[in-house]
């Protein structure tokens, strides 16, 4: 009793929490801060087949309870990765997730088929088709049902590895769309990436953003995702891992009663860079005088 | 890494606040680590009322009482906040970050600091003056009422000639009679535009120059990608790249940027 361990699916993590795709690199920079074998995984910056330069002038825009970003995926392609990072994050003794984007179906097929050959380090492959910023990308692709039962479907056949499916909330109906990825043969679905926004300068009369758009995130989503895991956990049989402006500890336990079997943190750590240690030692203290364990609250959620 | 060599996010107290002009002031924190390891061109993200931190060039340390200084000129509600803070007042401090100005190589310099240039400028000539190393500041202003940081012995420009030279710092930097600066380097804080005419100036002088990006930030440790400045890289078969402002800058040498 009073662990924190959680499993997603087969892959069985130390702790719930995950750093988001695009807010950690590769851990580099972080493991200067904290050591990160106490987290449950990281998710690697999105990874592209060629190298991106993402894009340019202003990528971010603050707002009153988060922020936007324009970065576009910039990545230095699959081949860098797997020469130069691969095995570092190998060395952080927690899990490796590799977030791979695209803008085609054959992209995604391309990238997870490499990837597979690397199948001893990688421990989950995290589909991003919910990226914003990148125009006619990988967010198209995972609005529309049938193309994520296409691309799914085609990635199942290249690989044994967990496929977790990031999707997009900028959506009508994100059940239909999860459920759609679950029945192709999809292992977890995380939820969620950040929701289509603007910011105005209001002297200027242009967007802050030059991209005009961007990825809100921060706690000013969190209701948002919130939301959605509670609506997708209830149709579906494969995990959910939520993702969305999560902040203390008491949001971890919120999403996972929402029914998240884990939870990421993606802006908090850009804001605070070791929160995932404070989080990481309240949720301790929250299973030691509840006497549970952690896992046991996913998908709790009693509706009225 | 042994946890005391780890990067920490700090707590530190304001210690004095002092307003030097209409939008500007000068605070001092406590954090004995950050006045330690802090070199010349490095800055700190401190915490405001608003989501994310603040980038501040340092503009002087005190070793011995533990304090780094910064100028915040209030420009939106984060940088408000943070000069309506009280003497005693706590913020989270991230620090120092970033890459300073390298000044190994060179036996002179020509300091040249515009709008908020003018701290991180102080923090170098700083520094200079305490290893004994000649160098001269230059510090341009649109008007006498905007002028901070200024020492008699600086070179002045201001935009309409209310006092010093009537010009901006490229007028001043004409003025300095360059032999008597030997092996010498450029090192700019300013404004985009001025930065380019400064680097510009070196150039033609065939003087080294490093200049100091900004773009608006989020993290300041490098893990988000969002305030990249673009530089030449016909050297690695591209036209440019994109580079993390705060971790592999914000100093960067003049010929590499792409204004």
């Amino acid at each position: 009793m009073s662990s924190i361990n959680v499993k997603v699916g087969d892959l069985a993590l130390n702790s719930p929490l995950i750093l988001a795709s695009g807010t950690c690199n590769f851990g580099h920079e972080l493991s200067s801060y904290y050591d990160l074998s106490i987290l449950g995984g990281l998710s690697s910056k999105g990874l592209t087949l060629l190298p991106r330069l993402g894009n340019e002038g202003c990528r971010v825009a603050e707002t009153e309870c988060g922020m936007l970003n324009s970065v576009g995926l910039q990545n230095p392609g699959v081949e860098s990765f797997i020469k130069n990072d691969l095995d570092y994050m190998n060395t952080l003794g927690t899990k490796v997730i590799i977030n791979v984007a695209g803008h085609s179906i054959e992209d995604y097929v391309g990238m997870v088929s490499r990837l597979d050959q690397f199948s001893s380090k990688i421990d989950a492959l995290e589909i991003n088709l919910s990226c914003p910023n990148v125009r006619a990308g990988c967010m198209s692709i995972g609005s529309e049902r049938d193309q994520v039962s296409e691309v799914v479907s085609a990635m199942r056949k290249l690989t044994k590895l967990p496929l977790w499916i990031k999707l997009t909330p900028n959506v009508t109906d994100i059940k239909s769309i999860a459920y759609a990825a679950q029945e192709a043969g999809a292992d977890a679905i995380v939820l969620i990436n950040t929701l289509l926004g603007m910011v105005i300068d209001i002297k200027t009369r242009r967007p802050v953003l030059h991209n005009n758009t961007g990825g809100y995130s921060g706690p000013g989503i969190k209701p948002v995702a919130i939301r959605m895991v509670a609506e997708c956990a209830s149709v579906l049989s494969i995990p959910v891992i939520g993702c969305g402006g999560v902040m203390t500890y008491e949001d971890v336990i919120e999403f996972m009663i929402a029914g998240a079997s884990a939870v990421q943190i993606g802006t908090g750590s850009l804001v605070h860079p070791t929160l995932p240690v404070k989080i990481t030692e309240d949720l301790i203290d929250y299973v030691k005088k509840n006497d549970i364990d952690l896992s046991s609250l996913t998908g709790t959620l009693r509706m009225w | 890494m042994t946890v005391s060599e780890l990067n920490k996010e700090y707590r530190a107290v304001l210690v004095e606040k002092k307003q030097l002009n209409e939008d500007t002031f000068y605070l001092s924190f406590r954090c004995p680590d950050i006045a330690q390891k802090a070199i010349p061109g490095q800055f700190v993200n401190i915490s405001c009322s608003n989501f994310l931190k603040r980038p501040f060039g340092v503009a002087s340390t005190d070793v011995a009482n533990g304090l780094f200084y910064v100028g915040v000129k209030t420009i939106g509600k984060g940088t408000n906040s943070i000069a309506s803070l009280n003497e005693g007042d706590m913020v989270d401090v991230l620090g120092p970050l970033g890459n300073g100005f390298n000044f190994e190589g060179f036996d002179s310099f020509i300091l040249v600091a515009g709008g908020t240039g003018v701290f991180p400028i102080n923090f170098a000539s700083e520094y200079l003056q305490a290893k004994n190393v000649k160098h001269t500041v230059v510090q341009g202003f649109r008007c006498k009422s905007q002028i901070v940081m200024n020492r008699p012995e600086y070179v002045l420009s201001t935009d309409n000639g209310d006092v010093g030279i009537h010009g901006n710092c490229c007028d001043c930097l004409d003025t300095l009679d360059l032999s008597l600066y030997k092996n010498c380097a450029v090192c700019c804080v300013g404004p985009l535009p001025m930065m380019k005419a400064v680097g510009a100036w070196a150039t033609k002088n065939n003087l080294k120059c490093f200049v100091s990006m900004e773009q608006r930030m989020a993290c300041g440790i490098g893990i988000c990608l969002v305030c990249v400045c673009k530089l030449n890289a016909e050297a690695e078969g591209q036209e440019f790249k994109h580079v993390r402002c705060c971790k592999e800058g914000p100093v960067f040498p003049y010929e590499e940027v792409i204004f």
